[in-house]
């Protein structure tokens, strides 16, 4: 498959010290890219730099073989949808309003909405399985809910890049199956950083592993999930074994990981447990 | 309320109201005064010719100005502080927390001070002059800091910063002076000309014109400066057009008028929860009703008391104080 995005010696230095130093690997047209990490890894960091949100970084990256900087910021927002929600807005936003944002990388200054328009936002909101929710509220649904209208804005975006940060943060098992099912389903490029290893395993077809600005390592997920590699990353045990996964008509194995909190004896598993 | 809002094309009969309530504000507040004006003499008057000169001099030359300039003052003031509400993502920003009104009252205390009677035409310059040095600090300041987000701590720091130097001045100033400054700071429409209303008039439509233009950026800024980045707007530039834009028809407004102050914080917390909390029914909605609400207070300003008129910005300063609890009260119970 051809590379959508390219990036070469990626580097960010903010006040002497290296927030990503030298990071470097290409993005393929409809890979699901997992980065993954600990805290303070440079996950999000790396996310602006893709989005060029910051200047101050160093080194090369390439969309369609053009650099990024050469393109205007509403060319950058047909490419890339960013899915982040951080806090909740301060007023009452409808759920049409937040969907219709994503208009706004094709509209020029003074443009009204067309019925082309709504009839887009509506057919996305259908999409993502809230199609009578347009006169709702924003706060008040779900977090699940709010992921899936951030995705029916990026959706109305036409972006062929999506950008989630932390897609599954503070949502429940349920929602975070749900929204990457969702994901998983549109069938474009995705990059996401997600902190939980074994949804990754589960909906990414290539992991970024970044430790302390640094690239670990970047492969596919089975390799990716080195428990060797992860225990020293995390600082934690680490036990790996696979799982069955059953879609429609074939069977799949996950890798799947466990970090135990016992680092005092040789074996990675706590006793009592066993493979 | 929140059910009615659901209602589509609600917002259309809801403009359509406040065009009319405009119109039968400005109408009807002509009427209002010490000397005895009917609606059928001012009819008469737009019709054919007034019946009295006397009635021609205080229609045309006192009320018609007045309340257009209170009509246009209001707009402005509201859609002023609609859009720094929704560019800084604070309910409680106003034009004047920008110290604004202690910029102005520190220009107009040093042209009382300097310039002689004659020369007090040029006090409103000073003014504006004033306000626009304390804006240019205040962004001075927030930009040292790196830091938009404390734009409006800034502002209220400068307020006070420049509030203490004003008074320092007049305590050590000439009585008549002092009084002359203090009574143009608690705001007024009682000097104000057609001239001021067409200078008005210009800043708010270039205002509004901004706004329309810039509507889809102001409204993806709702959403968090990350994401309104990531739709394209440059956050930092959007934020730095507007906030200098807000400074400017604010300024202009108490150059003429002097302070008034709360119209900004109030009117588009009303206006939310009639039309929504986008940019285009926002500003259109707080720009009536802001306009309506400054033609009514300044009616009250001129006929509560029958030997005085009240300085309007005390009357503003009154409702909006008790407006800014009722909203604290409002946030702690939700909250």
């Amino acid at each position: 498959m051809s590379n959508l995005l390219t990036l070469d010696a990626v580097s960010w230095t903010i006040e002497k010290q290296a927030i990503l130093s030298n990071i470097s690997f290409n993005v393929a047209q409809g890979d699901i890219l997992g980065i993954i990490g600990p805290n303070g890894a440079g996950k999000t960091s790396l996310l602006k730099c893709l989005l060029n949100q910051t200047k101050n970084w160093q080194g090369g990256i390439k969309l369609k073989n053009k650099s990024i900087s050469h393109y205007k910021p509403h060319e950058l927002a047909q490419t890339f949808a960013l899915v982040v929600q951080k806090s909740p807005p301060i007023f009452e936003l409808k759920v049409y309003d937040v969907v219709r944002m994503g208009l706004l990388p094709y509209k020029a200054l003074f443009a009204r909405d067309t019925d082309i328009d709504k009839k887009e936002i509506m057919l996305a909101l259908e999409k993502v399985g809230l199609a009578t929710s347009e006169n709702k509220f924003f706060n008040t649904l779900s977090g699940g809910e709010q992921q899936r209208v951030l995705i029916a804005k990026a959706l109305v975006q036409k972006a062929k890049i999506l950008v989630l940060d932390e897609p599954t943060n503070h949502l429940d098992i349920f929602y975070q199956h749900q929204i990457l099912q969702l994901v998983k389903a549109l069938n474009i490029t995705v990059i996401m950083t997600i902190h939980d290893l074994n949804l990754a395993a589960q909906y990414c077809t290539r992991l970024v592993l970044l430790n302390k600005g640094r690239l670990v390592s970047d492969n596919t997920v089975d390799k990716a999930l080195n428990p060797e590699t992860l225990s020293k990353v995390f600082g934690l045990p680490c036990f790996r074994d696979n799982v069955q996964q059953h879609s429609d008509s074939t069977v799949a194995e996950t890798p799947r990981v466990h970090f135990y909190p016992n680092s005092n004896t040789d074996s990675p598993l706590p006793s009592g447990k066993s493979s | 309320m929140n059910l009615f809002r659901n209602i589509k094309g609600r917002n259309s009969w809801v403009f359509f109201g406040l065009l009319l309530l405009t119109v039968f504000s400005i109408t009807t507040a002509i009427t209002f005064g010490p000397a005895k004006i009917t609606s059928l003499d001012i009819l008469q008057c737009v019709v054919s010719e007034c019946a009295t000169p006397m009635h021609d001099m205080v229609i045309w030359q006192i009320r018609v100005p007045r309340v257009l300039v209170g009509l246009v003052a209001g707009m402005g003031l509201a859609c002023a502080g609609a859009i720094l509400q929704n560019v800084t993502r604070n309910p409680l920003a106003d034009p004047y927390l920008f110290g604004i009104i202690s910029g102005a009252g520190l220009g107009a205390t040093i042209a009382t001070l300097v310039l002689s009677e004659e020369q007090m035409l040029a006090l409103p310059l000073a003014a504006f002059l004033g306000a626009l040095f304390s804006v240019i600090i205040v962004f001075g300041i927030a930009t040292l800091l790196r830091n938009m987000n404390h734009l409006l701590l800034t502002g209220v720091a400068v307020s006070f910063m420049l509030g203490s130097i004003s008074h320092f001045i007049l305590y050590l100033g000439d009585p008549f002076a002092t009084n002359r400054v203090i009574f143009w700071l608690m705001g007024s429409l009682t000097r104000v000309e057609m001239f001021h209303f067409y200078l008005i008039s210009a800043m708010v439509v270039i205002t509004l014109i901004t706004i329309f233009a810039l509507h889809r950026q102001i409204d993806a800024l709702l959403l968090g400066d990350e994401s309104a980045a990531s739709l394209g707007v440059n956050v930092d530039k959007l934020r730095i057009i507007l906030l200098a834009l807000c400074a400017a028809v604010t300024a202009t407004i108490v150059a003429y008028c002097g302070g008034i102050g709360f119209v900004g914080l109030m009117i588009p917390h009303i206006v939310r929860q009639l039309v929504g909390v986008t940019t285009m029914p926002l500003i259109v909605g707080s720009a009536l009703v802001g306009g309506c609400f400054l033609v009514w207070v300044d009616v009250l300003a001129r006929s509560a008391l029958s030997t005085v008129e009240i300085p309007i910005g005390i009357i503003t300063s009154a409702i909006g104080s008790i407006f800014f609890l009722a909203i604290m009260y409002r946030t702690r119970k939700t909250g």
